[in-house]
């Protein structure tokens, strides 16, 4: 009896319990007063300003032109987006993306960054890029890339999908990365690995008890285990106290440098095709 | 006649078999202040008063560790992390509270909900700075009591979760907010206050454990005019802080509080705030009949990178140098490990536990001998440890058995940033941080000597975590890392005994252990997951 009183009694309160109310910031940098924004928005930003201040905190990851590095290309994304949610991303960031919130923009100096990215144009990188996106795109089947890479559901599966790299990437770090694969490799914020800035394909060399070597690229790791994926594009899933050893190897990758194989040209049609890679995942 | 006897046979066996019923029981006081004597329950925040997270149970120990499974999972009511309850439990009940501002009780033996009962909370709560969670809650008499996201002190009937009382603490419309566990004494319920980011003025508060009424209120900023206020520059206006967000410790013979507080306002540009700003970052013992501070010990005068003294000041007794010592151990958010004289305040020793680079050491009074350069800039200076520390409000433990602080401790910098120095509700900050690269970081599972903070040994973990730690009798000491993998290591030697991938983000809950009809259970949470563990 006593339990069943219990029972009712906490499904009633279970009633009540229903009730989420909307998140507030946390640990995030609030938006200020709404007079504050307004006012903001009512000044014609200042461009020069802007500028400067892109330099400063934009462009270690989209480039000094804005046409995209690690990050995206953002000419004509005030446009796309609108200024305010434009404002609001420089202000509070993106949650699981590299794009970090910043806690010493004020919403003017986000208002005059915006202005800044409006005063460029809507033309991206693509319809800039030095190189012939039709011959890049001969060049990218002749030159083996599907082998490893796949595009809207065509090619292999050793490599990261590329079916949005343009939307993601600038012209400048696909270029680099074509040279030098293994180098300045991109960290991400969220993930398979967890909320902090871990850097991807990076290739690790383990060591099990037998002495067998396994040489791969992480795609996923916790405290115990890791997965690496072999030059094969197998996966090794290995449990890590049993390995004899486990080491990263910084600089090197998978993909092979296409540096000696394709000319300035060429790389440059190759990049005008990649950032025209915009499509749905 | 035969089947007659057999029914009763029957009968009998029924009634011997093990008993269903839930032994819930009143919490005494006196079961409080001898928490290690009913090791089966674990009664409050930090196991016992002294807040040494450990447990005197044995069934899971060194050799039959391995074969730990999973006995049931219980999900919160509404799954939104962070995660990051302590249980009690007290007679086979468990009361755990959950985000936002929620507590239920279950079967401690089957995971089945009995009762819960949320707040109802205003539609915006201002938690700036402040984790939208809750770290569990306190128990005495049949009263459960819990504090919530806007700021008000909530008694439960620890029956059907019906509200005894509900007290307004402070106003969540200025920054305070709650999401500790409260600390019971006899007859009072003490508890701190959130939100030091956004300028809040800091304090510690008793209540009446029966009707609720304010006994006292203990600041952690002087007024303009009062013993330390000179340590806040030329004027005191738009400059506070000094949160008490973390549960106290208490001595029960020597009947003092130990309670620690926040950084400073605007935390990351002191420019307003020249001095040492008193009482932020310290840890203030406190006569909790009278309401007054005996003494206070500030770890990171100054405060420009929002190193909280939130840690959980661990109580043990000693003998150094042929002295019998009563002490108190913390390992600070700042990368150092204190251990105090607990009668008097005074600094016993004082070392890194992880990489640091913003001291030379500490002097002999434990204040810390500055580098040069330490400051955040507008570019961005990178220091160790980073903003969430060497180590931050998770509980470490002690063994007296082994005599070590088993710490979970964070190798990461961080970028410091400096902006205006806003206060004004509801800006904060003056500045902010940035990570390093997360492949340059991890963390670990560390052992110090509790008397002179010397490492014996450390177990790797992947990612920095922000775990407790939880010692037994058992000779094992459990954890969980920053992906979800919840293991026990060797409690003299650190070497791996077990681990069971649970996965999730923010396996951030306090590990506990209790025992329930000869079954000893730990449990813990990782995303929105709360196991319990037993041996089959």
């Amino acid at each position: 009896m006593r339990l069943a009183a219990v029972v009712f009694a906490a499904s009633v309160l279970a009633l009540n319990a229903f009730r989420v109310p909307p998140v507030a910031g946390q640990d995030t940098p609030p938006a200020q007063a709404s007079s504050t924004a307004a006012a903001a928005q009512a000044a014609p930003p200042d461009i020069e300003q802007g500028k400067r201040l892109f330099s400063q905190n934009c462009s270690q990851c989209h480039g000094a032109d804005a046409s995209g590095g690690d990050g995206p290309d953002l000419h004509g994304v005030p446009a796309s987006l609108g200024d305010t949610v434009v404002q609001g991303i420089i202000r509070r960031g993106i949650t699981g993306t590299p794009m970090p919130a910043s806690y010493t923009l004020s919403d003017k100096d986000a208002a005059n960054i915006v202005g800044y990215l409006r005063s460029l144009g809507s033309a991206t990188g693509s319809e800039k890029a030095a190189g012939d996106p039709a011959k890049g795109e001969a060049l990218y089947n002749s030159s083996g890339c599907p082998v490893c890479h796949m595009v809207a559901g065509q090619g292999g599966s050793v490599g990261p999908e590329l079916t949005r790299v343009g939307a993601m990437r600038g012209a400048p770090s696909l270029r680099a990365r074509l040279q030098n694969p293994g180098a300045n490799l991109p960290q991400v914020g969220e993930g398979v690995f967890g909320a902090n800035r871990w850097t991807q394909f990076l290739m690790f060399r383990a060591v099990e008890k037998d002495g067998r070597v396994v040489e791969g690229m992480r795609v996923g790791e916790d405290s115990f285990t890791i997965v690496l994926k072999d030059a094969g594009g197998k996966l090794h899933g290995l449990w890590k106290p049993d390995l004899r050893s486990l080491e990263k190897e910084p600089g090197k990758s998978v993909m092979p440098s296409f540096k000696d194989v394709l000319s300035s040209a060429q790389l440059d049609d190759l990049v005008a095709y990649l950032v025209t890679l915009k499509g749905a995942q | 006649m035969k089947t007659l006897l057999c029914a009763l046979v029957l009968a009998v066996l029924l009634f011997s078999a093990p008993s269903r019923l839930l032994a819930q029981q009143d919490v005494t006081y006196d079961q409080l202040v001898h928490a290690d004597a009913t090791p089966q329950d674990w009664l409050m925040y930090g196991g016992d008063y002294q807040s040494q997270r450990f447990s005197r149970l044995t069934q899971i120990n060194r050799e039959t560790v391995h074969s730990l499974k999973p006995a049931w999972i219980y999900q919160p009511s509404h799954p939104l992390p962070p995660f990051e309850s302590s249980a009690v439990v007290a007679g086979g009940i468990m009361y755990v509270s959950e985000p936002l501002s929620t507590v239920t009780a279950l079967d401690a033996r089957l995971g089945t909900k009995i009762w819960s009962w949320s707040a109802k909370l205003p539609d915006r709560i201002y938690t700036i700075g402040v984790h939208r969670s809750n770290r569990g809650v306190a128990v005495l008499g049949n009263t459960v009591y819990t504090e919530t996201l806007d700021a008000h002190l909530v008694a439960l009937d620890a029956t059907t979760g019906a509200v005894r009382w509900n007290v307004h603490v402070d106003d969540n419309n200025q920054g305070y907010a709650m999401t500790a566990a409260p600390r019971v004494l006899n007859g009072k319920v003490i508890v701190g206050i959130s939100g030091g980011d956004v300028g809040i003025r800091g304090f510690i508060d008793a209540y009446d454990a029966k009707t609720g009424k304010r006994l006292w209120r203990v600041w952690t900023i002087p007024a303009p005019g009062e013993p330390g206020s000179e340590t806040w520059g030329k004027d005191m206006s738009g400059t506070r802080g000094g949160g008490t967000w973390g549960t106290g410790s208490y001595d029960p013979e020597l009947n003092l509080l130990y309670w620690t507080t926040g950084n400073p306002s605007p935390q990351y540009n002191g420019s307003s705030r020249e001095g040492d700003n008193l009482y932020t970052d310290s840890i203030l013992a406190i006569d909790p009949d009278a309401g007054k501070m005996k003494w206070y010990f500030q770890f990171t005068p100054h405060d420009t990178h929002d190193w909280d003294a939130i840690q959980v000041p661990v109580l043990f007794d000693e003998t150094i140098d042929g002295r019998p010592r009563k002490l108190l151990a913390l390992a600070n958010r700042n990368g150092f490990y204190y251990v105090l004289d607990r009668v008097t305040g005074d600094f016993v020793t004082g070392v890194p536990f992880v990489h640091q680079t913003w001291a030379k050491g500490l002097d002999a009074k434990g204040r810390p001998i500055l580098l040069p350069n330490i400051e955040p800039t507008p570019e961005g200076t990178v220091i160790y440890p980073d903003g969430h520390g060497g180590t931050n409000w998770n509980s470490p433990s002690y063994s007296p058995q082994t005599k070590l602080f088993y710490v979970s401790a964070r190798e990461v910098g961080s970028y410091f940033v400096i902006g205006e120095p806003k206060v004004d509700f509801p800006s904060f900050g003056g500045g902010g941080r940035n990570g390093l690269p997360a492949d340059e970081s991890y963390g670990a599972i560390r052992a110090l000597e509790a008397t002179t903070g010397k490492l014996k040994w450390e177990y790797r973990m992947l990612a920095p975590a922000e775990t407790s730690t939880l010692s037994t009798a058992g000779g094992l000491v459990f954890a969980v890392t920053d992906e979800g993998n919840f293991f026990a290591l060797d409690a003299a030697s650190g070497k791996l005994l077990w681990e069971f991938t649970v996965g999730g983000a923010s396996a951030e809950t306090n590990l506990i252990t209790y025992e329930v009809d000869g079954k000893q259970y730990l449990i813990g949470g990782s995303g929105n997951c709360f196991v319990a563990f037993s041996l089959p």
